[in-house]
């Protein structure tokens, strides 16, 4: 408040009237910002603060999208794991089979008996071949809707899906292969040539159960299910080399979302302390104003003169 | 000469009724808006002596010279024109205020993020149609959003029309009252307390005029004034007793314009001049919002047509409409959208195409663009809102300034009335001192 020397009645009421008003609108205000813990009430309060918290809330949409993304992959992955530790499961099952059937001390009957477990196994493995994802699909089909595997009427598997595996974006432009392909830990070389894990399993089961000739099928088909089990370990450790993958850019994720939180704080949240200090310096001053106010009101030369 | 002596204290009694009467009237009108204090200007009544009579002394008293209207035009001058400056901010700034409001609280700019990442989530699973439904839903939101906005800036922009041809109607009315005030004082006679009162009408109409445009003022020696609209090289507005009529005109785009006799018009304060400008930003950020609206129909359907929808069908369009008030879905199924390659069977996994929409919407950038926008006019605002300030505290001093000149101080008119009445007072000693020396002189006898 200014000194009220050579004003005009008038003018000095309008003048603290002004000062008042402007006091108490500053005091509403940080009231505002303290009740809603936001220091921006709209845009136009700073432009260029408001601009980065949305494009800080952005990248937070965002990113959630990313996560879910990487939870997606980490289970569809996981999924393909745990087929993949079955598989093993039964290509071990598969080669006590073949060592059995290589023995020279059974006879043909219990050959094809040993020839119809494995045709069973060889049933189980197209099964776990055609096993499906998180979201249904065929998990080692490729981008394939429908089964990775399909069987003939001799009963030979044939690959129906894509050749390669879907990829899934995690976010600055990192993306992870969501699963395998069949082919890609089925099909394995052995003895130098091509092979096929299910083809393997049903030229044992049909050499077996045919009776003539099973010992020597069984003993060629020997090394070739331990290329194919290696060819599955060595697809589980890059599933798992995969899952590291999504837990260190999710790890990332999360160090870089607690940056942006630190940042929308800072720029956009309000600092109790100094508002409230602020609020308390305002108030004591809009009380001594009104105070002062009233006491130079009450001064008129008319009460004085009699 | 007693009886000299008793007109010499009539004349001072009647000065001090009349000062008397001017503080009261001073008083009375402490706070009546436009009223100027008042003081009475006293003059000596003397004549000297004429030829051979140059000792002689002729004193008659004192008379009322005239009243003085303690008005000061510079002042007066100050106060419109930093008047008619805050009028234009403040005008401006409400405007933009509006039509900032128009866009943030639509909602538009989270409704894109929305969208852009239903997009996003899409690409985990194509042939997901709780999330294709997902991608519909977010469309339409975003759609609905930018025709709030678009509604609510055309609310805005009526709002800014509607008080501009308010603006016109008053600058009218005060321009017709200022042509009569003015053939009034040219008939009013000098000094009279008639005159006084018209002048305060005169200012006080120039003063509100001010609020609706910038002014420039000529006064005549009777009081009259000549009134110039839009600065001193602008048209005239009142000159005499005559007034020009002041009309608006609206373009499509819904900015106005001024005319003045059918004369163009250019004004540069006042809140006229405030209304064009925010109307003139407006006009520009429809462009900006119906350019962006525009671009996500016409860069999406393009890139929808190049791949194949869930059925294998090729891509239908999915948005329709040009601008952001005609923007809306063209498709509400989300079998619609056409993630995988064109040529692609039914049911295909493939998301070649999904990507190329996204990378084609990543293109044109809408959230961005929306930001953009955003920032554009909040920026404005901003800067606005700081001029305001700055002129307000301008135009707050200047109007002290003239108030503490013009305006009535009740301390200065309790002195006042006690000088009055204290020379009302001696004057009537003066009587009795003229009738105690007539009963001196009659006594000798």
């Amino acid at each position: 408040m200014s000194t009220i020397f050579g004003t005009s009645t008038s003018a000095f009421y309008e003048r603290s009237l002004s000062d008042l008003k402007s006091l108490r609108k500053q005091a509403e205000e940080l009231q505002s910002e303290l009740s809603s813990g936001e220091r921006l009430q709209r845009s136009s309060d700073d432009p260029v603060a408001a601009s980065r918290l949305r494009r800080l809330a952005r990248i937070d949409v965002l990113d959630q999208i990313d996560e879910t993304a990487a939870n997606r992959a980490t289970s569809d992955l996981t999924l393909a794991d745990n087929a993949l530790t079955q598989f093993a499961t039964t290509v071990t099952r598969l080669q006590e089979l073949a060592t059995q059937a290589a023995s020279g001390t059974l006879s043909d009957a219990q050959r094809a008996g040993i020839g119809a477990e494995v045709r069973q196994l060889h049933q189980n493995l197209v099964g776990l071949a055609n096993s499906r994802d998180s979201s249904g699909h065929a998990l080692f089909g490729g981008e394939n809707a429908a089964d990775a595997y399909t069987l003939d009427a001799a009963g030979n598997a044939t690959y129906a899906g894509t050749a390669t595996a879907g990829t899934l974006a995690l976010g600055d432009g990192q993306s992870v292969a969501r699963g395998l392909t069949g082919p890609e830990f089925l099909q394995f070389t052995s003895g130098g040539a091509p092979a096929d894990l299910l083809a393997v399993a049903k030229t044992l089961a049909d050499a077996l159960e045919s009776g003539a000739g099973g010992a020597a099928a069984a003993n060629s088909a020997l090394s070739a299910l331990g290329d194919g089990l290696d060819a599955i370990t060595t697809a589980q450790t890059v599933v798992g080399s995969r899952l590291n993958w999504i837990d260190l850019t999710v790890e990332r994720r999360v160090s870089l979302s607690e940056l942006r939180t630190a940042e929308q704080t800072e720029i956009g949240a309000t600092d109790l302390t100094e508002n409230i200090a602020r609020l308390q310096n305002t108030m004591l001053v809009l009380e001594a104003s009104q105070a002062s106010f009233s006491r130079l009101a009450n001064l008129s030369l008319f009460s004085v003169l009699n | 000469m007693a009886s000299d002596l008793l007109s010499i204290a009539r004349s001072g009694v009647q000065a001090a009724r009349i000062g008397l009467d001017i503080t009261a009237q001073n008083i009375a009108n402490a706070s009546a808006t436009g009223y100027v204090r008042r003081s009475a200007s006293f003059s000596e009544v003397a004549s000297s002596g004429g030829a051979y009579r140059i000792g002689d002394l002729s004193l008659s008293g004192v008379r009322l010279d005239r009243i003085v209207r303690n008005a000061d035009a510079f002042r007066q001058a100050e106060v419109r024109r930093t008047g008619s400056d805050v009028a234009r901010a403040s005008a401006e700034a409400s405007g933009l205020g509006n039509i900032e409001s128009a866009i943030e609280q639509s909602g538009a700019y989270n409704a894109i993020v929305d969208f852009e990442s239903s997009l996003q989530q899409l690409t985990q699973d194509p042939v997901d149609t709780a999330l294709r439904a997902a991608v519909m839903e977010k469309a339409r939101t975003m759609t609905g959003t930018f025709r709030i906005a678009a509604q609510e800036m055309d609310a805005a922009g009526e709002g800014l029309r509607f008080l501009a041809s308010d603006g016109v109607t008053q600058v009218n009315r005060i321009s017709s009252e200022l042509a009569r005030t003015n053939t009034r004082l040219s008939r009013a006679s000098d000094a009279s307390s008639d005159k006084t009162a018209l002048l305060d009408q005169r200012d006080r109409l120039l003063e509100e005029l001010s609020q609706y445009g910038n002014i420039a003022t000529g006064f005549a020696v009777d009081g009259t004034v000549a009134v110039k609209l839009g600065g001193t090289t602008g048209p005239d507005l009142v000159t005499g007793g005559t007034a020009a009529s002041l009309a608006l005109a609206t373009a499509a785009d819904g900015t106005i314009s001024f005319e003045l006799d059918s004369a163009p018009l250019a004004l540069a304060g006042g809140s006229l001049s405030g209304q064009q400008l925010a109307l003139d930003k407006l006009a520009q950020l429809k462009i900006d919002v119906d350019t962006l609206a525009g671009s996500i129909v016409s860069t999406f359907n393009a890139a929808q047509a190049g791949g194949a929808d869930l059925d294998g069908a090729p891509g239908a369009a999915i948005f329709s409409g040009t601008s952001a008030a005609t923007i809306d879905l063209a498709q509400t199924d989300g079998r619609k959208l056409a993630t995988a390659a064109a040529g692609s069977v039914a049911g295909s996994r493939d998301a070649s195409n999904l990507t190329a929409i996204r990378s084609a919407l990543a293109g044109i950038d809408p959230a961005g663009g929306m930001d953009g926008i955003l920032f554009d006019v909040s920026s404005t605002l901003a800067g606005r809102n700081v001029t305001l300030g700055a002129l307000q505290t301008i135009a707050g001093t200047a109007k002290v300034a003239l108030s503490a000149q013009s305006g009535v101080d009740l301390d200065q008119e309790a002195v006042n009335l006690v000088r009055f009445q204290q020379a009302f007072q001696a004057s009537g000693r003066v009587m009795q001192a003229a009738s105690d020396i007539f009963d001196t002189l009659l006594g000798i006898g």
